[in-house]
């Protein structure tokens, strides 16, 4: 009798039924649909975060922040003026440590003692500043004579010959780009494992000083390098072994080389930049990084969590959204759902006064009434429930198949170089240190089964509230009302 | 049988104090018929209240086969409306989305009968007042006729020893309203029922062999030798 009750009580209260159920699905769907992008925006982070950082690190070594030495540093090109006709062009590589500041290689095996740490790996991020081109003279043009001499010896003979000196000029092409050191004999930490090699291979352990490259499948593209291809850097040149493809966002340099070569190149023998760290217990990261900050004088250790904290941009911006507003909102038009579906399921019930009235009278216990209100409460809170699930489902597609673009800008402290940044440029030792580096992510709106189990327990609740409400009021008719009513 | 004591009951309207029954001392023997007329605003409906154990007196015994239902606790009252008394209202009071068959079956529910003795138990029912062939149908589909025949059928089917009407032909047409004493009145000697009846209609109160009369809370009782 309870279900033949139900069925048919559900079908003939469609309308209302329905009024209860759609409250109910729109709060639903809301908090699957701020859910699945706040997932989406953490995943998103964590891409960002793992561009820079490769799988499995959970913190960064750098050299502790001191004074600036910029001004050594910046770069210089030394070029010869051509004489008139010469075609021979110039080249100057300039090759920069990024964040100017190093750490000694030993440094590595001094992290690696510490307590907690499971691995520590050493890498070298390199800037190259490559420019190249002609440089040619002007020539020197006589007023009224016509005739062209050139530009430094028309001053020699008697008087001042009036003219002007047009034409020569410079043709340079500049190219920056970013080049990391990595460590050819421990593959498993560090900035390229967040690329996959989907062209030729990756280092051999026996690579450690071999002239062999493995270019970023974006950076290959633009210079139209193969697996095969040599790559000049300073005047040596390097033979790509191999594409990588960043998982996701940008790639963390452009080009990657053994580590002993980075050094070579930028002058920096035994130096490194950045020591990538691997946690034994990913809850234990915070008292890993007092140890390392305590025991290994003068380094400054970033965790991803500090990494996450500098992201500011639309990403950062959307996410704080979601999380805030997006959460509150959510709340609110639940709280408020609940209570419009608790309120019409009571009116429902002082409409139907006579109907449980007579049921009482005919010797319904008040209990089996109420679990007759509590379960249509509950059928229409599960039918809101599918509803909210679809209509939450689809939004969450909706944002998938949009994927709105947000940008994240990590760090943005005070710039080292000034030539850092670019695709792949910015270093990662630290807030502050590193110059603001933009990441562009496409959003997605992943739905898990958490959020499912969820979005059906709200709707069990939902129901459960509003059958309370009807529930309470229904408990609380007296059969003598059946009969009131008709006085 | 039922043994009324001094029964009061006064209810609170606004500042107001209501004496709806006001020291009703009353004898209803197994297998009487007893009608109780009144004015409105009289009593009638809350003595058969207290009548069907809907509601407890503000004092005085409401004693029904020996048991007083003021003193029950409301599982017990429950159970003995459950059991014991069949109500027929005067609007029928069927339950709109149930067909004949299961608004009958739902006096069954308490009774925890199995669903196949219910449904025959509920068909039969619905036979004896002359609805078996509309026992699929909702009661939007009934005539009012029909539909106080079914509420009847739900009354009569737990088979009570009390059957207690509140005005049944209050809402039918004259024609209607014969049709549907005929068949209480049958029911009440195949049953042997204790039948009580609240009417307004002079015609029906006069075949009554008892007639009671409630005004201002107060009864008097008089047989009607001639009917």
């Amino acid at each position: 009798m309870f279900f033949t009750y139900l069925r048919r009580e559900l079908r003939r209260r469609r309308k209302a039924a329905l009024v209860v159920a759609s409250g109910l699905a729109l709060g639903i769907a809301l908090v699957i649909v701020v859910d699945s992008v706040s997932s989406g925006m953490a995943k998103a982070q964590d891409e960002v975060l793992q561009s820079l950082y490769g799988l499995g690190t959970d913190m960064t070594v750098t050299k502790a922040a001191s004074a600036s030495t910029g001004d050594a540093q910046r770069p210089r090109f030394r070029f010869d003026a051509q004489n008139d006709g010469d075609t021979t062009s110039q080249s100057s590589d300039r090759v920069m440590v990024q964040g100017l500041t190093t750490l000694a290689s030993s440094t590595v095996a001094e992290v690696e003692q510490q307590q907690g740490v499971s691995s520590a790996v050493g890498g070298l991020s390199l800037n190259v500043v490559k420019v190249d081109g002609r440089f040619t003279r002007g020539q020197f043009q006589q007023n009224g004579s016509g005739g062209t001499r050139q530009g430094r010896t028309g001053g020699a003979e008697g008087g001042q010959p009036q003219g002007e000196v047009r034409g020569g000029g410079a043709d340079f092409d500049i190219n920056q780009y970013t080049v990391f050191g990595t460590d050819v004999t421990r593959s498993a930490l560090g900035p390229l494992t967040s690329s996959k090699i989907t062209s030729g291979r990756t280092f051999r352990t026996t690579e450690t000083d071999a002239d062999v490259v493995v270019v970023d499948a974006a950076y290959a593209r633009t210079k139209k390098y193969k697996v095969g291809s040599t790559v000049t850097v300073k005047g040596t040149e390097f033979k790509v072994i191999g594409i990588a493809t960043a998982g996701s966002g940008d790639a963390a340099a452009n080009l990657y080389v053994p580590l002993k070569r980075a050094q070579t190149l930028a002058g920096e023998k035994d130096k490194i930049t950045t020591i990538y760290v691997e946690a034994t217990d990913s809850q234990r990261i915070d008292s890993v990084k007092s140890a390392i900050r305590k025991n290994v004088s003068g380094t400054t250790v970033t965790t991803s969590a500090d990494l996450a904290r500098t992201v500011s941009g639309s990403l950062s911006t959307a996410s704080s959204l979601a999380t805030r507003v997006g959460r509150w909102l959510s709340i609110v038009v639940l709280v408020a759902a609940f209570l419009v579906a608790g309120l019409l399921t009571s009116s429902a019930v002082s409409r139907r006064v006579r109907e449980f009235g007579t049921l009482k009278a005919l010797g319904w216990r008040s209990g089996r009434v109420t679990r007759q209100v509590v379960g249509e409460a509950v059928v229409n809170g599960l039918v809101g429930g599918v509803l909210g699930i679809a209509l939450g489902l689809a939004g969450a597609y909706a944002v998938t198949a949009l994927s709105p673009s947000l940008q994240a800008q990590l760090g943005g402290g005070t710039g080292g170089s000034g030539l850092g940044g670019g695709p792949g440029g910015g270093g990662f030792g630290g807030p502050g240190r590193q110059a603001a580096r933009t990441l562009e992510v496409a959003l997605t709106a992943p739905v898990g089964v958490t959020t499912i189990v969820l979005a059906v327990g709200l709707a069990v609740a939902g129901g459960l509230i509003a059958g309370a409400f009807g529930g309470w009021r229904a408990s609380r008719l007296r059969p003598a009302d059946a009969l009131r009513r008709v006085e | 049988m039922y043994e009324l004591r001094n029964v009061t009951k006064h209810y609170t309207r606004g500042r107001e104090t209501v004496h709806a029954l006001d020291g009703v001392d009353l004898t209803i023997p197994d297998g009487d018929r007893l009608v109780i007329q009144g004015p409105t605003g009289g009593g009638k409906s809350t003595l058969l209240q207290m009548l069907g154990a809907l509601d407890r007196p503000t004092s005085g015994e409401v004693v029904l086969d020996g048991t007083d239902l003021a003193g029950l606790p409301e599982a017990r009252l429950t159970r003995v409306r459950s059991e014991n008394i069949g109500f027929v209202f005067q609007s029928f009071n069927l339950i709109p989305t149930l067909t004949a068959q299961e608004n009958v079956e739902t006096a069954l529910v308490p009774l925890g009968m199995r669903a196949r003795e219910r449904r025959e138990r509920a068909a039969e029912a619905l036979n004896s007042v002359g609805l078996g062939e509309r026992a699929a149908h909702l009661p939007s589909e009934l005539s009012g006729g029909q539909q106080q025949r079914v509420a009847i059928a739900r009354a009569l089917v737990k088979r009570p020893k009390v059957l207690l009407a509140d005005e049944p032909t209050g809402n039918l047409d004259e024609g209607m309203r014969d049709e549907i004493m005929d068949v209480l009145e049958r029911l009440w000697k195949e049953h042997g029922l204790t039948f009580v009846m609240v009417t307004h209609d002079s015609s029906i109160a006069r075949k009554a062999p008892r007639l009671a009369t409630l005004r201002k809370g107060r009864i008097t009782v008089e047989e009607n030798a001639g009917a």
